[in-house]
């Protein structure tokens, strides 16, 4: 099996994950563009250096991750930033009102939370084992934990606020 | 709304996402050349033309330094060209330590801690940048005006009046901008520490 071949399976396979990467990472659809065409070649990049001796998942998230968070520092300097409805509009296109609204809280309630939140957040949403969440973000499982009540706390601070 | 609900949501979401897969063959190797990397290579652009901006006028200055005949010219020519040597440095080396940091070997804990790191070295960059311009329009006056007209920007002056209404008038400026930037960058720095102080906390 090619490399190449290879590659844009695993890409495919994990396209809607990517996705909901740079939805978090960024705040229009321009720059979200830009976020998933660096996510795409920095893994491409890193695909010879993956080893097999971690979940090809584990090592997408991290690398998608850490790509985010570099091209955020990019981001800032830039200082381009508009609001989030205009990129939830065009994200699928089957999905009701309702749906969207209530996705649209749910953004909202993610971007409020600081970058370190932010991506252990992602993974909760995501399904991921503290262990995993672990390996991804190179905090202990314990203090991943400790981190995810504290997310909860803060989620049901934001919710009275509201 | 709860946790739950939100995992009701995103995984509501993933469902959709998983339904339209969008991404064709040919347009995940697109994405894997550099050159589609449409705007990130752009980033840095405003930096480099700075840059060249700033050589080009310290080398003119270098190449007509003994044009600048007494004492004050000459010592406004050496800190412009200091000046100028200097704020690219600053700019272009927060740059490269982006550029340095490794994303398929870091975690995401290391990488967020080389973030706020470089976060915070920007914004003292941006601070000494800062003065550095508030030093150079003053010093560059005088050279550019014996380099370029070839007169002592002070022996040319009839009137003193235009300094007494132009420099307290550059220092009120000075004084607003500066609260209003470090208002900005004390916020900035604020949380780049917190997030730096956090993450080294943790085992």
């Amino acid at each position: 099996m090619s490399k190449k071949y290879e590659f844009t399976r695993i890409i495919k396979e994990h396209e809607g994950v990517i996705f909901k990467i740079t939805t978090i990472y960024t705040n229009n659809q321009e720059d979200q563009k830009d976020l998933y065409q660096e996510i795409v070649y920095q893994l491409w990049k890193a695909f010879d250096s993956f080893r097999g001796d971690a979940k090809i998942s584990t090592w997408m998230y991290r690398v998608a991750l850490n790509t985010a968070i570099t091209r955020l520092k990019k981001e800032k300097r830039r200082g381009n930033q508009i609001g989030i409805d205009k990129v939830i509009m065009q994200q699928t296109e089957q999905y009701d009102t309702e749906f969207e609204e209530r996705l649209k809280i749910l953004y909202a309630h993610i971007k409020g939370l600081n970058e370190l939140e932010k991506g252990l957040m992602l993974l909760l949403l995501e399904g991921k084992k503290y262990e995993e969440i672990a390996v991804i973000t190179g905090l202990s499982p314990s203090n991943v934990g400790t981190r995810i009540s504290r997310i909860k706390q803060k989620l049901k601070t934001q919710i009275i606020k509201n | 709304m709860e946790l739950e609900e939100m995992q009701t949501v995103w995984s509501e979401l993933s469902g959709q996402l998983e339904k339209q897969k969008k991404l064709t063959d040919k347009m995940i190797i697109m994405m894997t050349q550099e050159k589609y990397r449409s705007q990130l290579n752009r980033i840095a652009y405003p930096e480099m033309i700075g840059t060249v901006i700033c050589y080009g006028a310290g080398l003119f200055i270098l190449i007509n330094i003994n044009r600048l005949d007494n004492w004050y010219t000459m010592l406004s020519g050496i800190t412009t060209l200091i000046v100028l040597f200097v704020l690219p440095v600053l700019s272009l080396r927060s740059i490269n330590k982006m550029r340095k940091v490794n994303i398929a070997a870091n975690n995401y804990k290391e990488t967020l801690l080389e973030y706020a790191k470089s976060k915070k070295q920007f914004k003292n960059g941006m601070k000494w940048g800062y003065y550095l311009g508030f030093v150079l329009m003053f010093t560059i006056m005088p050279v550019t005006t014996k380099l370029i007209n070839n007169k002592d920007f002070f022996e040319g002056t009839k009137s003193v009046w235009p300094f007494f209404i132009s420099i307290p008038l550059a220092i009120v400026f000075f004084i607003v901008f500066s609260k209003w930037v470090f208002k900005n960058y004390s916020k900035s720095m604020n949380s780049a520490e917190s997030l730096i102080k956090d993450l080294e906390a943790t085992d």
